[in-house]
């Protein structure tokens, strides 16, 4: 392994290249600008094409149009550039392309602060496009090391699953530098668990089976297969067609080819969740080491607590709030994302508690404080939306 | 070894807080330590207000915030201003008397080093005071061999400005505090 | 032309469901001539369509690899695409007005800057008609449409002295042209120009729609008073008044000017990869 000292940014893209992307389009905006610049450098180096397209809409259409030529594609964006993904991601689930989306999430909505830290897409990576009937793979990475893993990781699932994968990280894994180590030779990659998954060509003509099988080849033109792939929904031949069984059919396979094969996908952390936590910390992203540093901290004092920190977050791992319990939920946002869906999932009787700020992390003591508030029946200080006023 | 120890380096922009971030972290890691550095910057042009949080470990870091800094590098009043309540009777805090002026109530140990005077007079530019700093940080620290720091100059620095930059790590090294 | 479909169309595509009386069809015709007359084979092209009446009557009738982009964003998609192809894969794509010119136009506009290599074919109908009728930036001024019940009156593209294929040029398209679908053979020609050049080419093929544009702004159902009026309005001279006239003919012929996109893409990884680098601003 080669131990470096650089940015998620840096990672991201070397675990692209590693991955055989060979197409990044993309639009410069922090805080992902440096992805851009990274690709600019590395791709031509390994034969790989590297565009700054109009906007953001155009990038990932751009993406969308090499992908369905057999390139792998990649582009990488903030919360502004992300919304206009919503068009060509739809595509994209829908003609079940084979894509990479990088979004370090900064503080919204709109512009927001473009250098802080926020979680304001948890729901919108989970809703990119309109219209539903289909389900979305998202990864968060928490580190830089991890940066470089799960975006290898996104390419792989990419192929095998022919769908868009995003990479849901924030400003501080992208911008923050951090020790990472790079496999120099194929078995430490492979000891990494990742795994290189080279893009196949559908032969047709059933380039839209109506089952839930993984690694179907993806559709890919110029090789007169008589491919046919658009926004409408098809025949299993890739027809236009406005029959509602057949819609049925494709909705049916872009829902179930990912939940019936999740186990591909599913990743977690868990803490002394088998130590009968009274109380359990939940995130993801940078926030999540945090939760990790006051869990140690916590049960250093011995106070009972544990943690959850998803690394996957779509679809989501309802599996894992199947324990009664007091569950505090740690966002960088105000408004509650992730919280709603512990609520959701929670095991009846559990209480289920938000800790959120938006642009700063928060401290191992903050969170240590709201634990004990929690363990002592003790009103918190702030809840979240619930409470705080200005 | 050395369980965790947490930096804080904060200033306007354009005073090099995120290049001694990048020395630290560098040397870490060539001595074979774990680090992590946060860099918040206020906007996307020279003169906002820019922290480097740098956490330096031999495991690898769980929390990369600083929330207990041994060091905290104060480069302009708002900084200073923001960021002192962090700061304890373990925290040394290396200010330019004439940017930041100390809080008699914060109990931190207060470092007054006119960095950017030194620098003009030894190396006739002010912009080299921010490696002055991290040579003083590192005598008093002691945590990184020095060897690796200037490695560390030399890997993250523009060639052109090594010699100069070596010198200030070194005037900052003697500085008597 | 039979024979042509039977050569070049899915089976089960034909006959399409275009509205009785629609000139589409010929529009889409002369697309399969050119094709024809240049000898290329359903190997040789890859047909992408965008989204309105050119998309659905078109999309998935070539036998060979065909594809249809979100509604303005397949010149986006086309320049992927193009990068991904080999270079003397024919790249053509039947769009609508307002595909081309108004949701896409940006895409457009960058696809010419960059000269990507392939064959826009607009079917224009002159406004909305796949939504009922509605008018767009290609719509006559003073035509009812069902968006305009007082008469268009919104500055246009094609009129005032505006042509939106003089702002194709400026952005650095390489072959321009016009022509009504009425025209006999010279669309032909000029399509075959068109799939011929090795870049960005555009032919903006002006097509009759009796069922709102002939009902809405010429008050009639009568396919021949409807073709008679596109006929009439047809003029083989560019100089022509075109607020009164289709002004058509080959409005910029610059094949080969420009460095292609994808092989300038090519060349300068290749240039990379063997240690150069391009240095300077010029």
């Amino acid at each position: 392994m080669k131990r470096i000292f650089d940015t998620g940014n840096a990672a991201i893209t070397e675990g692209a290249i590693r991955a055989g992307c060979n197409l990044f389009a993309g639009y410069p905006i922090t805080p992902a600008t440096e992805i851009a610049e990274n690709m600019s450098r590395r791709l031509p180096q390994v034969g790989g094409y590297y565009l700054q397209a109009e906007d953001e809409n155009a990038a990932l259409h751009i993406c969308n149009g090499g992908s369905i030529g057999g390139l792998k594609a990649m582009t990488a964006t903030s919360g502004p550039g992300f919304i206009l993904f919503a068009d060509a991601f739809g595509w994209a689930v829908s003609s079940e392309v084979p894509v990479v989306i990088v979004n370090s999430q900064r503080v919204g909505p709109v512009s927001g602060i473009t250098g802080a830290p926020g979680q304001g897409e948890f729901y919108l990576s989970r809703y990119l496009t309109h219209g539903g009937n289909y389900e979305t793979i998202v990864l968060a990475p928490a580190s830089v090391q991890e940066a470089y893993r799960l975006t290898v990781r996104a390419f792989a699932l990419a192929e095998r699953f022919r769908t868009p994968v995003i990479v849901l990280a924030d400003q501080m894994v992208t911008d923050g530098w951090e020790t990472l180590e790079l496999p120099e030779t194929d078995d430490e990659f492979a000891a990494l668990g990742l795994e290189v998954v080279p893009r196949r060509i559908n032969p047709g003509p059933e380039f839209y089976p109506a089952s839930d099988e993984i690694d179907v080849p993806p559709v890919v033109l110029g090789h007169n297969t008589g491919a046919a792939c658009s926004d409408w929904t098809p025949t299993d031949r890739g027809h236009d067609t406005e029959d509602i069984t057949w819609q049925h059919k494709h909705a049916w396979r872009l829902i179930h080819k990912i939940v019936n094969n999740r186990q591909l996908i599913d990743e977690a952390d868990e803490w002394f969740l088998d130590d009968d936590p009274e109380i359990i910390l939940v995130g993801y992203g940078t926030p999540s080491r945090v939760i990790r540093s006051a869990v140690g901290e916590a049960r250093k004092s011995g106070l009972k607590v544990g943690g959850i920190r998803l690394i996957s977050l779509w679809p989501f791992q309802s599996h894992l709030f199947t324990r009664t319990a007091c569950y505090l939920v740690v966002e960088l946002n105000w408004d509650g994302q992730l919280v709603r869906e512990v609520e959701r999932a929670a095991a009846d009787g559990s209480n289920v508690h938000f800790w959120g700020r938006c642009g700063e992390l928060p401290s191992m003591a903050e969170l240590l404080d709201t634990v004990r508030q929690l363990l002592d029946n003790e009103p918190l200080q702030r809840d979240g939306w619930r409470t705080e006023k200005w | 070894m050395v369980a965790r120890i947490e930096i804080l380096i904060s200033g306007f922009g354009g005073q090099g807080v995120v290049r001694i971030g990048q020395i630290l972290g560098q040397a870490a890691v060539n001595q074979g330590l774990y680090t992590t550095m946060l860099i918040s910057h206020g906007t996307e042009t020279r003169g906002g207000y820019v922290r480097s949080q740098v956490v330096i470990s031999d495991a690898f870091i769980d929390s990369p915030v600083v929330e207990n800094p041994a060091y905290f590098c104060a480069f302009s009043p708002i900084a200073y201003g923001m960021f002192k309540h962090l700061c304890n009777r373990q925290t040394v805090i290396l200010h330019n008397p004439n940017l930041v002026t100390a809080d008699p109530a914060s109990d931190a140990c207060h470092r007054a080093i006119a960095g950017e005077t030194l620098a003009e007079r030894e190396l006739g530019n002010a912009q080299y005071a921010n490696v002055i700093y991290l040579g003083v940080l590192s005598a008093h620290c002691g945590l990184l061999v020095p060897e690796h720091i200037v490695t560390a100059i030399r890997q993250r620095l523009p060639e052109r400005s090594h010699e100069n930059n070596i010198r200030a790590f070194e005037l900052g090294r003697e500085y008597t505090l | 032309m039979s024979d042509l479909l039977e050569t070049y169309v899915r089976p089960e595509k034909n006959p399409g469901t275009a509205c009785k009386g629609c000139g589409l069809r010929l529009a889409h015709r002369n697309v399969l001539e050119a094709i024809d007359e240049l000898k290329l084979s359903t190997g040789d092209v890859v047909w992408g369509t965008g989204i309105g009446c050119s998309g659905r009557q078109t999309f998935a009738t070539w036998r060979g690899d065909t594809f249809a982009g979100t509604h303005g964003r397949v010149y986006a998609m086309a320049t992927g695409l193009r990068l991904a192809l080999p270079p003397e894969k024919r790249l053509i794509l039947t769009v609508g007005d307002g595909d081309a010119f108004t949701i896409g136009f940006l895409h457009l506009l960058n696809a010419a800057r960059r000269n990507v290599d392939m064959t826009v074919v607009v079917f224009d109908n002159l406004g909305y008609q796949s939504t009922g009728g509605q008018y767009g930036v290609t719509t006559p001024l003073g035509s009812r449409t069902d968006s305009s019940p007082y008469g268009a009156w919104e500055p246009n593209w094609t009129q005032g002295g505006f042509d939106v294929l003089r702002i194709l040029k400026e952005a650095g398209a390489t072959f321009l042209a016009r022509h009504t679908v009425l025209q006999g053979h010279e669309p032909v020609e000029s399509l075959k120009k068109a799939i011929g050049n090795r870049g960005f080419s555009l032919v903006q093929l002006i097509y009759p729609c009796v069922t709102h544009f002939g009902v809405q702004a010429l008050e009639t159902r009568n396919i021949a008073t409807v073709y008679d009026w596109f006929r009439e309005r047809t003029s083989d001279d560019l100089a022509a008044d075109s607020n009164t006239h289709f002004t058509t003919g080959i409005v910029h012929d610059a094949a080969g000017s420009r460095p292609e996109f994808s092989v300038a893409v090519r060349d300068f990884v290749a240039s990379v990869q063997k240690g150069g680098s391009r240095g300077g601003t010029n």
